[in-house]
């Protein structure tokens, strides 16, 4: 059987995990197992890598991998944010929201902002994602073989598909 | 004189600080600003502070010899990393020393008050005053759902990281830090060493600081971390009860008041540990001693803030010397 992700070695490592209640089959090779932070001993996905002590892991940058775009405002890329662990300035939160969110979802949870916002964010509104979006999303995470961001998509479109038929 | 016994939960409360991570929007973080650019920061804060008749004294980090920056860490006033590199960095506090803002740490600015004792309200007011001023004259990032955003993304959200200095000698003696630190965790607060490495924790002086900072609104957090703060301080009690009962820890009391009067040389290291030991016998009752002195030598008698007294730099040997003579003072 070969690699899921590198399609071109034996997969040695195999991984079940539960998504959703569903249980889904991962194979991957040695390196790509290490590349993805998959430990050959741990046997589940670590959510912080060995990249200079940052938030982002080296897996996370290979799987989210964002083909040269870059923040208008700091000029960092995707990994440039893996590689340092930090984005380079707030606007970063904004151009890679989809590519930040797992990290983020690993270090808060589902948890939204519940404090005191600056006086000019008075009345303001968080805008949704709509249902068409999550699935784009969703559609390009099942494409590049991120499978924690498309468990964390999947239960975001399942949760708001439930609050419309409501 | 020496000061009685007050016995009461909260002996085990040092200090209370309250610190709001804010950034402006629109500029990169500071790590990916060049010297100019953080300058530039740097003056537009200063100058809208000044320009609102803000009392505060500034001091350019690059102008200090690294010994005073390392003492302003020791005294809690600022973070162990603004110490580290000075380029571009500026410091604003207040004459009290209960407000101090650090301009281009890790974020543009570091807003924080420090309070004595259990006053988690009071810090967080204090340090508030200074962020509603600064909102007024900058557009701070900020986002509906992930708050503000700052470098570090687990710092998003409030923003906020508010703590409590603790002594928990009883706890440390009986070995239950490490439990309380790992039930901490799980509620969402750390609970850390405030002198030594990790290994070891000098003076048994621990801070105990909320890790949540989304989906929980400043005031929730800080009720949860003073509710978390008296229930260590009650077990602290609880503890400091039984083991001040034990013959053998009250011979420890008792030596290490001995040794405090009569040493002509005192290592920090060693400083840490007998006032530990004297502070805890002072609080129940076994020892005569100045708790509030105490409080206070636990950090001027650091190496780096004894040079700042000192107005030079002293050789470990004669800072040994001033601070053997200076720590008998607790029992005057």
């Amino acid at each position: 059987m070969l690699c899921q992700n590198c399609k071109r070695n034996d997969a040695g490592v195999h991984l079940k995990r539960i998504i959703n209640g569903e249980a889904a089959e991962i194979h991957l090779c040695g390196t790509c197992a290490v590349a993805l932070g998959i430990g050959d001993t741990a046997g589940s996905f670590s959510p912080f890598g060995g990249v200079q002590g940052g938030n982002l892991s080296h897996a996370d940058t290979r799987r989210m991998s964002n083909k040269g775009i870059r923040c208008e405002t700091c000029g960092f890329s995707f990994e440039d944010i893996a590689r340092t662990g930090m984005p380079g300035c707030p606007d970063c939160y904004r151009v890679f929201a989809g590519k930040l969110r797992p990290t983020l979802v690993k270090l808060h949870g589902r948890a939204v902002f519940n404090g005191k916002g600056p006086s000019f964010a008075d009345g303001q509104e968080a805008s949704p994602d709509s249902l068409s979006e999550l699935r784009e999303r969703l559609e390009q995470a099942v494409r590049e073989e991120n499978f924690e961001l498309a468990a964390v998509l999947r239960d975001e479109i399942r949760s708001l598909s439930e609050k419309e038929v409501q | 004189m020496s000061q009685a016994s007050s016995n009461t939960q909260l002996d085990a409360v040092l200090s209370t600080r309250v610190r709001l991570a804010r950034n402006i929007d629109k500029i990169p973080f500071p790590v990916r600003l060049n010297s100019i650019e953080k300058q530039n920061v740097n003056f537009g804060i200063c100058r809208f502070l000044s320009e609102k008749g803000c009392d505060l004294t500034l001091t350019e980090m690059s102008s200090l010899y690294p010994y005073e920056a390392i003492s302003l860490a020791e005294r809690h006033l600022i973070s162990p990393e603004f110490a580290s590199a000075s380029e571009g960095r500026v410091l604003l506090m207040s004459q009290n020393e209960e407000i101090s803002i650090m301009l281009c740490e890790r974020d543009h600015l570091r807003i924080q008050c420090t309070k004595q004792g259990l006053q988690t309200q009071e810090a967080f007011e204090g340090a508030q005053i200074y962020d509603e001023l600064l909102s007024s004259g900058f557009r701070f990032a900020f986002d509906q759902k992930l708050g503000y955003l700052n470098q570090n993304p687990k710092d998003i959200g409030t923003g906020m990281k508010a703590s409590v200095l603790m002594h928990l000698p009883a706890l440390s003696a009986t070995g239950a830090m490490a439990r309380i630190s790992a039930t901490a965790s799980k509620l969402g607060f750390s609970v850390r060493g405030s002198y030594g490495d990790g290994a070891s924790v000098k003076g048994d002086i621990f801070r105990i600081s909320n890790t949540v900072t989304m989906g929980i609104s400043e005031n929730e957090a800080l009720t949860n971390l003073k509710t978390m703060a008296l229930q260590i301080a009650t077990k602290e009690r609880a503890a400091a009860e039984e083991l001040i009962k034990d013959i053998g820890i009250r011979d420890r009391i008792n030596r290490s008041a001995g040794i405090i009067e009569n040493a002509v040389l005192m290592s920090s290291d060693e400083m840490m540990e007998l006032l530990s030991w004297v502070r805890l016998g002072a609080v129940y009752g076994a020892v005569n001693a100045d708790i509030p002195l105490i409080n206070k030598l636990f950090v001027s008698m650091q190496p780096a803030t004894m040079n700042v007294l000192a107005k030079r730099k002293l050789t470990e040997n004669e800072r040994d010397e001033i601070r053997a003579k200076t720590v008998k003072q607790i029992f005057r």
